[in-house]
């Protein structure tokens, strides 16, 4: 089974940063759930499943240094779409489709949103436009029948849902799904020698412009800051008299 | 020359800075107060590769070269608070792995660096005794030669990493008639019949660094776990000392770039009188003097590593980049208490344990009045 | 010709309140508006919809569409536009529509704007306003293309009233044969609780890591939720740590909550939780660390010790 995995970079939503150094210093790190899904491509391929994880992202060259980082987590070999513009979902999920077109996966893992964009729409996007099933916001996956179905639960506002996807499947993941392993540094040191295909748009043959333009982005007003009670019965004073809440 | 880092040594870099600030930050306090060592931190050190950073890839390390290192150990200081743990890493690698990786047989590199590397061995060293501190080569633990083994007698003190150690570098003399010329080191495994790690000590700063007072009575060990040559045990201790001095602070750098920005964040949010106490003069050179402390450190530092890394003399750099950080990072920590004002004295802001970490880099490695007296040495004085 | 069609959530036989508030937004956008109802035996959710000024109410029905399975729902969706003509397609954010909108959007070759917040019009053209990087940051963004799929935040739109004079209620016939069927629903774990849905409920208490395990979590802000008559909510790390179930976690990547009243007990406030707080009329935060960020946010704060002050706050609110 082969296991595509597109994966975004964003700024660390952490902001482990190192100041001693701006210049040299990363601010960027693989999104989180991506970073999920790259964990749970890699179980599935220890657990026998699995035979090869192929890692696609769209940028430019900067954002090699996360790319390295799947490449060190374990994945086989990475596609790097080489396009520098700001995408929108509707531009990222057709290039994606095309790379999936490409390299025919069994089944495509990839964070259910991004962190800087919190847009949440590729992968369902991406299910939309191949006609594949789908499993978004994805706790568990089971693959059953020889490789040709998955059972996966979902968190819904609901509660846990469990629905079963044909392959090849679109499968987006959520917080709970694992706990990724950390990049080690001799598996940073062989990922340099595992390959990074650039590709351009034309090269995969696509032709997308993105049809989202931000305009413009802007802090929100902050609240007031807070009032600092001393007691109970001054919390609810407040509450009653002042808040009219209770 | 060039200041800049290549693409390889940055991704290495933000990579330690991502594993340290999210894997090994937990229950510092907690350890620090019970003096607690944390061995699961310690293996997810060498499953990453701290353990191996200096020690050539065939044998089970990472081959970088000392410039890299040190800028690495000094990345995992700023990212991990726990300075005991790093401690604990410095004596592992500069005491134990070092003297290994220069003067080892390849039965011993092959027997024990793999495991030192990954994580699974603890390795320190065994050299001050009750009576022999920085005078150390006067030293009376003895290493009698019988039939195929060694029989060694005699107590050390100071031995970090003492009570969780799987292998000790112990120093003895197989002659004391020799001086120093009859000093040998040897490698000692944990449980070897004879060898007793006494009481843990308990000590002021460092407290997740287990130490421990060793006896050796009797103690057995082979012949083949002579390190080195009989009687070369002074000049391999001079030269790991050498190494130590150079790199056992560099994490001190990171730990003091993380306070100059924990009290810059401090200076800019706290306010008095209807301004932040950064605007304040008195505060604002303070924290300026932190800068130029934790800037010319890493100068220091790298020019040490540079110079290493080219097969040049470091006897003199090494002593004087120990002497620098240890006085700057003392002084740092002071400053950020004084900066934090009476928050600075809590616990749990986690200012006051760095300065009761950052004061024994004073002593240990060669006491400050040591460095002092080599650079004059070399000076000609 | 609808100018908009607002797909309408719904759950054991009730109309999900909180996606009524899309159809603010469709008046907002002005022209006529449909309502979609898709899912077998819906009737009685489909007339109660008949007042809400709607030029219609229509109401896919069918055993296979049972479940909201995302595959079969975006095309019913994507065949119900095409008929009907609308501009644009709206759904209030949840895990429903997050899960099937973006799908019916590459059906329909549409862009789309998720957690829209406000609109803007100038000369004719309409940007939206909506939260990134977890609420720190507001994007106003601008779409091309004939048509358009948004989701909206239940809390920056009212619900609308309900006083129209009732529409018609159309049929949308499905040709279930024609459906994917790639996807299976097996089950449901739903939770039986008395307390109020958590996006709905106008008071919600939720807790953090301080509040140790799943007993001393239910005993102080279950409790405090009962005796307010609210629901309860809970942190990554509270969740994470066993305290409380996945579908309680409000934040960036969980639920987002705007109460009149909304309590936090022992929560320092991680950038990532306040994203689903921000809304919230009043924010009481009880902590034991003055400088915690949630004091920031918070309209009132009370600094101190959870298993003294809970207690007796619940206690003081039965008395009264």
């Amino acid at each position: 089974m082969k296991i595509l995995v597109p994966f975004k970079s964003v700024p660390d939503p952490n902001d482990a940063t190192f100041a001693g150094e701006a210049a040299s210093a990363s601010k960027s790190v693989i999104n989180p759930f991506d970073e999920i899904a790259i964990e749970e491509a890699l179980r599935i391929r220890e657990r026998g499943e699995a035979t090869e994880i192929v890692g696609v992202t769209i940028g430019a060259p900067s954002v090699d240094e996360q790319i390295r980082a799947a490449l060190a987590m374990g994945v086989d070999r990475a596609i790097r779409i080489d396009d520098a513009r700001a995408l929108d979902p509707y531009a990222v999920a057709r290039i994606l489709r095309a790379v999936v077109e490409k390299e025919a996966p069994h089944v495509v893992i990839m964070g259910k949103q991004a962190v800087d964009d919190d847009s949440n729409q590729v992968g369902q996007i991406l299910a939309g436009l191949l006609g594949w099933p789908q499993a978004t916001f994805v706790s568990s996956i089971e693959f059953l029948d020889n490789k040709t179905r998955a059972r996966c639960t979902r968190e819904t506002d609901a509660g846990l849902e469990v629905v079963e996807l044909d392959l090849p499947a679109i499968i987006t993941t959520d917080l709970r799904l694992n706990e990724p392993r950390y990049v080690s540094l001799p598996g940073l040191i062989r990922a340099r020698r595992k390959p990074i295909e650039v590709l351009t748009c034309d090269q995969v043959g696509v032709n997308v412009r993105p049809l989202t333009t931000v305009l413009a982005v802007a802090r929100p007003p902050k609240r007031p800051a807070g009032t600092r009670v001393e007691s109970v019965e001054e919390l609810i004073t407040k509450l009653k008299q002042e808040a009219k809440v209770i | 020359m060039d200041f800049a880092w290549s693409d390889q040594q940055r991704e290495l870099l933000n990579a330690v800075g991502r594993f340290a600030s999210q894997q090994l930050n937990y229950d510092v306090i907690e350890n620090d107060r019970e003096g607690i060592f944390n061995h699961e931190a310690w293996k997810k050190c060498g499953s990453f590769g701290i353990q191996g950073l200096p020690v050539p890839t065939e044998h089970g390390g990472l081959g970088m070269d000392p410039l890299t290192t040190v800028a690495a150990l000094e990345r995992l200081g700023y990212a991990c608070k726990d300075n005991g743990l790093l401690f604990s890493i410095n004596a592992h690698l500069w005491t134990a792995v070092t003297p290994l990786v220069y003067n080892g047989s390849e039965a011993q590199k092959k027997k024990y660096l793999p495991g030192l590397c990954n994580g699974t061995l603890i390795g320190g060293n065994a050299m001050s005794e009750p009576n022999s501190g920085s005078d150390a080569f006067s030293l009376t633990t003895t290493a009698i030669k019988k039939g195929s083994r060694y029989i060694l007698n005699g107590s050390k003190i100071f031995v970090t990493n003492g009570p969780i150690a799987d292998l000790l570098v112990v120093f003895a003399t197989v002659d004391k008639t020799r001086g120093t010329d009859g000093i040998s080191a040897f490698l000692v495994e944990k449980n070897s019949p004879g060898m007793n790690v006494a009481r843990k000590l308990e000590k002021m700063g460092l407290r997740t660094s287990p130490m421990a007072e060793v006896f050796f009575e009797n103690c057995e060990v082979p012949e083949e776990n002579l390190l080195g040559k009989e009687g070369g045990g002074a000049f391999l201790f001079t030269r790991s000392m050498t190494w130590e001095r150079g790199c056992i602070l560099a994490s001190a750098v990171g730990s003091m770039q993380r306070l100059l920005e924990t009290c810059i964040r401090y200076a800019n949010e706290r306010k008095q009188g209807g301004q932040s106490i950064g605007k304040y003069q008195l505060v604002a050179s303070k924290i300026v003097d932190m800068k130029v402390r934790v800037e010319s450190s890493r100068h220091m530092l790298y020019y040490y590593g540079w110079l290493s890394g080219h097969r040049k003399s470091v006897y003199l750099e090494a002593a004087m980049t120990k002497l620098h950080i240890a006085d700057c990072w003392v002084k740092c920590s002071e400053d950020a208490i004084q900066i934090h004002g009476g928050y600075g004295y809590m616990t749990e802001y986690e200012v006051e344990r760095e300065l009761r970490d950052a004061i024994a880099s004073k002593l240990y490695s060669g006491t400050s009045e040591i460095q002092r007296n080599i650079v004059a040495s070399m000076l000609g004085l | 010709m609808a100018e908009s069609l607002v797909l309408i959530e719904h759950d054991r036989q009730q109309v999900k309140r909180s996606s009524l508030h899309a159809i603010t937004l469709a008046q907002q956008l002005g022209g006529e508006y449909e309502l979609l109802v898709i899912g077998h035996v819906v009737n009685k959710i489909s007339s109660s919809l008949v007042s809400l000024g709607a030029t219609s109410v229509i109401v896919a029905d069918d055993p296979a569409l049972a479940e909201p399975l995302a595959d079969r729902y975006a095309t019913v969706i994507a065949e119900a536009v095409r008929k009907s003509g609308a501009k644009n397609i709206l759904g209030t954010s949840s895990t429903f529509s997050k899960d099937i909108l973006p799908r019916a959007a590459a059906l329909l070759d549409a862009p789309m704007v998720t957690d829209v917040v406000a609109i803007e019009q100038m000369d004719g053209s309409i940007s939206y306003r909506r939260p990134i990087n977890a609420g720190s940051m507001f994007a106003k963004v601008k779409v091309e293309g004939e048509r358009r799929v948004l989701t909206v935040r239940a809390a920056a739109f009212e619900t609308p009233a309900a006083n129209a004079a009732p529409c018609p209620i159309v049929r949308f016939d499905v040709d279930a044969e024609s459906l994917p069927n790639g996807m299976r629903f097996i089950s449901r774990e739903e939770r039986k609780s008395d307390r109020p849905d958590l996006t709905e409920a106008r008071v919600v208490v939720s807790g953090g890591r301080p509040l140790k395990d799943k007993e001393t979590f239910e005993r102080l802000v279950g409790g405090l939720a009962d005796a307010l008559g609210g629901a309860i909510g809970a942190t990554r790390a509270a969740v994470d740590a066993g305290m409380a179930p996945n579908d309680y976690q409000i934040g960036q990547t969980g639920k987002v909550v705007a109460p009149e009243l909304y309590i936090a007990l022992g929560i320092s406030g991680a950038i990532q939780h306040l994203a689903g707080i921000k809304d919230s009329r009043i924010i009481v935060a009880i902590n034991k660390d003055p400088d915690a960020p949630i004091c920031q946010t918070a309209t009132y704060f009370l600094v101190g010790d959870l298993y003294q002050i809970v207690p007796q706050l619940i206690e003081s609110i039965r008395r009264a």
